[in-house]
């Protein structure tokens, strides 16, 4: 095989003409190929250059996950100032810092009040802050700051994480963690693209996709004129339909919020005791690839993107009064729940609301009462 | 069956869907900043029971739409 780049090489200076300059180029292109040839013999020449591209490859995603977070803290800013916040900038930098430590987990007891505490304490501490700024800020400008907070904070966290991994494989030089991080870093530019997407989305007040369940739960609260807080953030309302008590839950639109369900449904069935004969939840889930947005699918359970305190409650609530627990899911991807509700998932929302009241027809009688829960972000959706 | 992933990305257009209370009247209209379901709008223009808006999605713009 090397005779015949030889054989190359000559014809190309046979045919390249006779001038001392051409043919000083190709002696120096010869040597860099041969050197090239030689270099790669050389054990670790091979892997460093393949660092090398996997690297520029991982850097270009990097670069586009900043640019998402840049777009998204001067998004924030622009926000702050125009509702006449005091030093927007130092707000931003606190909340993208921002963390919560997992509780002890070695030690399982009590470790969902443990967390609770932590999660509230800590969306109570950046309302806190917020309010500290703007003392009379209202509701629905602090749930957009809470978003955009959120929004820049896990935007930093990926860009952060990218970032350590890209360097840490450059300073081992190894090739392994470069090859993991070149196959992943294109899906969390997506993510973090969503992320981007969805900041502008709950910065409109248009419901995203994730506002199903609330979209629902709306449908039949907005029949309702006597509705009540049962814990914070939702809202409640009870209505009799064809002889049955249904008690709908859902988080206090139209701000950006989920609200605090698990711990609604267990004040509402702690007062209403073994009458509550089935708990309904609506909620957006995830869909495989392949799978149709806006497809229904009903099971058992909970369905409810929490982290574990608020499931949790209604798990216990229902165990202790032995109450059926539905779920009633639509189906969408990250980005669908997270951005604009699509059409597919609104035309869905009428669909499950008659899913649900054949549910009710099927499953319980007359007399019974009956909890529905609309879960998800109320963004744009109001009761 | 044929399988194929779609990876192309189509621009999308928010709008409001609007709804009679008491008759099947429906008007679509562009998604303008303050509208939230199920905010009242006005009167209905076929038997003037209440108007509220009744869903907010996005649709995908068609080629020709998305070129202007």
């Amino acid at each position: 095989m090397l005779f015949d780049i030889f054989n190359i090489v000559a014809m190309a200076q046979g045919l390249g003409g006779s001038s001392s300059s051409e043919f000083l180029l190709t002696t120096i292109l010869y040597i860099v190929f041969m050197g090239f040839i030689v270099a790669s013999f050389f054990p670790g020449f091979q892997q460093k250059m393949q660092i090398g591209f996997l690297s520029r490859d991982v850097e270009k995603n990097l670069y586009m996950i900043e640019g998402y977070l840049k777009d998204s803290k001067s998004m924030a800013e622009k926000l702050l100032k125009d509702k006449n916040f005091p030093e927007p900038q130092q707000f931003i930098n606190k909340v993208m810092e921002r963390f919560v430590i997992d509780p002890v987990n070695i030690e399982p007891t009590d470790i969902i009040s443990r967390m609770k505490l932590l999660l509230r304490a800590n969306e109570d501490t950046v309302r806190e802050m917020i309010t500290k700024y703007s003392p009379n800020i209202d509701p629905m400008t602090r749930s957009q700051i809470e978003i955009s907070a959120e929004v820049v904070n896990a935007l930093n966290m990926i860009f952060k994480i990218i970032r350590h991994y890209l360097l840490m494989a450059k300073k081992l030089n190894s090739i392994m963690i470069m090859y993991q991080l070149q196959m992943v870093a294109p899906i969390y530019v997506k993510l973090a693209e969503a992320y981007a997407r969805a900041q502008k989305v709950f910065l409109q007040g248009i419901p995203v996709g994730d506002g199903l369940g609330p979209l629902v739960a709306s449908r039949f609260l907005m029949n309702i004129n006597d509705k009540w807080v049962p814990s914070k953030d939702i809202i409640a309302g009870t209505m009799e339909f064809e002889g049955r008590r249904l008690i709908v839950v859902k988080a206090e639109g139209p701000m950006a919020t989920v609200g605090t369900p698990g711990e609604a449904v267990q004040n509402i069935i702690e007062k209403e005791g073994s009458k509550v004969s089935r708990i309904i939840t609506v909620d957006a889930a995830l869909k495989l690839e392949g799978e149709d947005t806006g497809s229904i699918a009903e099971g058992m359970g909970v369905a409810m993107g929490d982290p574990g305190p608020e499931k949790i409650a209604i798990e216990r609530v229902a165990t202790k009064y032995n109450i059926p627990i539905d779920a009633v899911i639509v189906k969408m991807s990250m980005e669908e729940a997270i951005t604009e509700m699509r059409k597919e998932v609104y035309d869905s929302a009428d669909k499950v609301v008659n899913y649900v009241k054949d549910l009710i027809r099927e499953r319980t009688k007359p007399g019974d009462s009956v909890v529905l829960v609309g879960v998800g972000n109320t963004a744009g959706i109001a009761q | 069956m044929a399988i194929s992933s779609d990876s192309s990305k189509q621009p999308l257009i928010t709008k409001t869907l609007i709804k009679c209370m008491s008759c099947d009247y429906s008007i679509e209209r562009d998604f303008q900043e303050g509208d939230f379901v199920p905010k009242l709008v006005g009167t209905c223009p076929k038997d003037g029971g209440k108007l509220y808006i009744a869903g907010i999605y996005a649709i995908k713009l068609q080629p020709q739409q998305a070129k202007r």
